[in-house]
């Protein structure tokens, strides 16, 4: 989807508005795209199956569907968070490094709480 | 007679008692009225096709934004006719015109509602009706996006509201915990409704967060710099903020507690190694986040208000913005005061209790620089103003009792007691709903092109606010006396029955406001003073800079912005848009068209959400299989775009005499 934009045949350059005019880069069959969403469905179905057969035993059980998870968010930030991009400043960055800050936080400080160190309180 | 066992089924299912009982019966009737009604404006009068080309296809903000406005104001009136029904119940003691399950279903949906689809969409018209034109620009970031938002939201709407009459209304409460949130305990699907409406209108929610981020950042006309942003903006880049991180919890509960429900999983159950606690650390976690969402958007609108009705510049614009982007940060670290009594231990509930008084300061300051703004300016009293005069003092109070509640061993007294509920009304109405009236007073003109009147207005305010006080005052008494909240009834004899009849008298009061406000309303759109500067309260950013309402194009030509109150310094020095718009200046604009995808997805994911609801596996994939087939359509439309040419804005441009000759 694009923005609403001034006509083509319109310097927006003169206005300052260059970033609104669209980028049209000629591509093919969005391979990559097609490859990091079936990645990403294999590795969430492989948990699942993991999990449901019970096949290890808890704690490595653990471990190998973190890692999985992390496996996948690498892919999907790779392949469609438009990480390597940019024209001019990396604005996608910013909101990337906030997200990585607050998740941090989220699943540290859950950990913290959901340990419930001191028994009766 | 028999009836076919099918038949039997489904009246089984979709009319179980609980849909049967005279309020249901009643509802119905006003269901079927209404139905009858639109169907004879819409068929019999044909004005479908104008609904359907103006309306629901529309991609324009501003259309958006009036609808989020008319789905609100529904709203606020479904979830108050609820308080009503419940401070009646409540206003004698050892009452039973509602049974206790009826009482559960009332303030259940009353607090989903009020939250999910009252608050949010209004707060989302406001930012669709102004954002654009504040930071000048032609539209939000992603139009189609935002229109397949408001779909969402108002299907995700319209299956909750319609668990009242089919098959039977959630009754956990709006907090949902397990284990009683579970099959176990709450066999029916009133449950699953809450469950799938929330999780389809959490979507909308969360792309409408991620396109005004982008609108923000991306969007904003040149020289308009971050510190150069008008504030009701950035507190929409930080509600935003606030959206993008806080759902995803949210969804990860109830997507857990659905799974639960609809394929015997364990996570939040009692027995088979459940732990329901993990379902109360994942709803704060997106909880705490999420009264913040509400609240951001009413500093915001109170920033702008202020400075307008005061004729002054904001006092402190970079502690403003400071304290915004602070706010933001510290609300994602105090969510465990929701639930201290779980017992996480000392350490984890002396952190968050601290960490929750922090948040005070940067509200404090925030207070202090309204009261700034305001000293030494030549203050108009409109009815936007009165609400942020009220909003000040009662926002104060609901900052000092949650700071009770956030001291730890205090909060073990008052953990939900009244003195809880008191709390959050207070600044959830004395806050948000305040703020968003205020907002919706100030803009009105903007968005319709009349003033609301301000005699009627005022009318509605004193009725809200005193209203406001008459009932949640004895309510943090009641909390001191012990009245626990979510009872259904109380015995004689423990103190508690005059401040509960002073308590309902003030519901009352505050439903009559409501019906003040709407008479407003209607009477304003047929009579009210019409706009025709575009600058009815004497602005001071770029939204008053345009005509009133803006036209679909927003600006003929991107302005430049040299100062933090652009409108007002161009008026300052004479330059106005208005005269200094020659014809050579404008070039044609390109336009996003019209589509019905939004509107059928929004019908695509309501299917799927009914199947699901009941379990009707072969209409839940029905109504997947119709998500994909509208995204694909939506993939694959590449001509998205119409050229609106220079001699049609010219032509609208001089209509509003708005042209240099
Ligand atoms: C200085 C500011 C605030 C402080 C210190 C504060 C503190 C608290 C605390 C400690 C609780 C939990 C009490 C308990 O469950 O026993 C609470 C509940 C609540 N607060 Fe606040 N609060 C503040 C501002 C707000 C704002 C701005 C809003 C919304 C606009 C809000 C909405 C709520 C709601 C909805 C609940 C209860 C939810 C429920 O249990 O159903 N609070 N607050
Ligand atoms: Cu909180």
């Amino acid at each position: 989807m694009a923005e609403p934009r001034t006509a083509p045949e319109q310097s927006a350059r003169e206005e300052g508005l260059e970033f609104l005019e669209p980028r049209v880069h000629g591509e093919g069959f969005p391979m990559a795209q097609v490859f990091g969403y079936g990645g990403s469905l294999l590795l969430t179905f492989g948990s699942f199956f993991l999990v449901t057969r019970h096949l290890m035993p808890p704690v490595i059980l653990l471990a190998v569907i973190l890692t999985l998870a992390i496996g996948q968010a690498a892919l999907q930030l790779g392949v469609f968070m438009h990480i390597r991009e940019s024209r001019g400043p990396a604005w996608q960055l910013m909101p990337l490094g906030l997200a990585f800050f607050i998740a941090l936080g989220m699943i540290g400080m859950s950990i913290w709480i959901m340990m419930f160190k001191a028994g009766v309180s | 007679m028999a009836l076919p066992g099918w038949m039997l089924y489904l009246i089984h299912t979709l009319f179980p008692a609980d849909t049967r009982r005279p309020t249901e019966l009643g509802a119905d009737v006003l269901i079927i009225a209404t139905g009858a009604i639109l169907f004879y404006i819409l068929i019999i009068k044909g004005r479908w096709r104008h609904v359907w080309t103006e309306w629901i296809t529309t991609v324009d903000h501003k259309k958006i934004a009036v609808l989020y406005l008319i789905g609100a104001i529904a709203m606020l009136f479904r979830a108050g006719v609820d308080a009503l029904m419940l401070r009646t119940q409540l206003a004698l003691p050892h009452q039973h015109l509602l049974s206790a399950l009826e009482y559960d279903q009332l303030f259940t949906t009353h607090g989903t509602i009020m939250i999910f689809f009252m608050a949010m969409p209004f707060i989302f018209a406001l930012f669709n009706a102004v954002i654009p034109l504040q930071i000048g620009s032609r539209d939000v970031a992603f139009p189609r996006l935002n229109a397949m938002s408001f779909w969402l939201f108002a299907f995700g709407a319209l299956l909750l509201n319609m668990s009242f009459v089919v098959g039977g209304s959630p009754s956990a409460g709006w907090t949902a915990y397990p284990p009683l949130s579970e099959n176990v305990f709450l066999p029916g699907v009133g449950q699953n409704y809450y469950l799938m409406s929330l999780l389809i209108a959490g979507i909308g929610t969360t792309m409408t967060g991620i396109n005004f981020v982008v609108t923000i950042l991306r969007m904003r006309a040149p020289g308009m710099t971050l510190m150069k942003l008008p504030l009701f903006a950035w507190s929409a880049l930080m509600t935003s903020a606030l959206i993008i991180f806080a759902f995803p919890p949210l969804t990860v509960a109830l997507s857990m507690t659905l799974i639960d429900r609809l394929f015997q999983s364990s996570f939040f159950t009692l027995g088979h190694g459940g732990m329901p606690m993990m379902y109360v650390n994942l709803f704060w976690l997106f909880g705490h986040p999420e009264v913040y969402i509400v609240v951001l958007p009413a500093f915001g609108i109170f920033s702008e208000v202020v400075a307008t009705f005061s004729s002054k510049r904001l006092f402190g614009y970079e502690v403003m913005v400071a304290s915004l982007v602070s706010i933001m940060f510290l609300a994602y670290g105090t969510w465990v005061h929701h639930f201290f009594t779980m017992g996480a231990g000392p350490a984890v509930n002396a952190f968050f209790g601290l960490s929750t008084m922090l948040i005070a300061i940067p509200t404090g300051v925030k207070i202090f620089n309204w009261i700034f703004t305001m000293w030494g300016g030549r203050i108009r009293m409109t009815v936007a103003m009165l609400y942020q005069m009220a909003f000040i003092p009662t926002f104060v109070i609901g900052g000092a009792t949650g700071i009770i509640l956030a001291t730890v061993p205090v909060d073990y007294q008052f953990h939900n007691t009244y003195f809880l509920v008191a709390h959050f009304h207070n600044v959830l109405i004395g806050g948000t709903l305040f703020g968003l009236l205020s907002g919706m007073y100030y803009w009105w003109p903007k968005m319709f092109g009349m003033k609301l009147d301000e005699h009627q207005g005022k009318w509605a305010f004193w009725l809200f606010f005193l209203g406001f006080w008459v009932t949640f005052f004895p309510q943090y008494l009641l909390g001191l006396e012990g009245m626990q909240r979510r009872m259904n009834t109380y015995p004689f004899g423990l103190g508690w029955h005059l401040l509960n009849v002073i308590s309902t008298i003030g519901a009352f009061g505050m439903g009559a406001a409501f019906i003040v406000l709407v008479y407003n309303v209607v009477w304003s759109l047929r009579y009210g003073e019409r706009d025709l500067t575009g600058d009815a309260w004497d602005g001071r950013t770029l939204e008053w800079a345009i005509s009133s309402p803006a036209p679909e194009y927003n600006f003929a030509r991107i302005p430049v912005i040299t100062d933090r109150d652009p409108w007002w310094a161009m008026k300052e020095s004479g330059a106005t848009l208005a005269n200094s718009l020659s014809p050579a200046d404008i070039h044609a604009i390109e336009m996003p068209k019209n589509t019905p995808v939004p509107f059928l997805l929004g019908a695509s994911f309501f299917l799927f959400g009914f199947g699901m609801v009941f379990s009707w596996w072969y209409v839940a994939v029905l109504g997947l299989l119709c998500v994909i087939a509208t995204l694909i359509y939506s993939g694959f439309n590449y001509e998205e775009h119409a050229l609106l040419t220079a001699d049609v804005i010219r032509g609208t441009e001089a209509s509003l005499g708005r042209l240099q000759a």
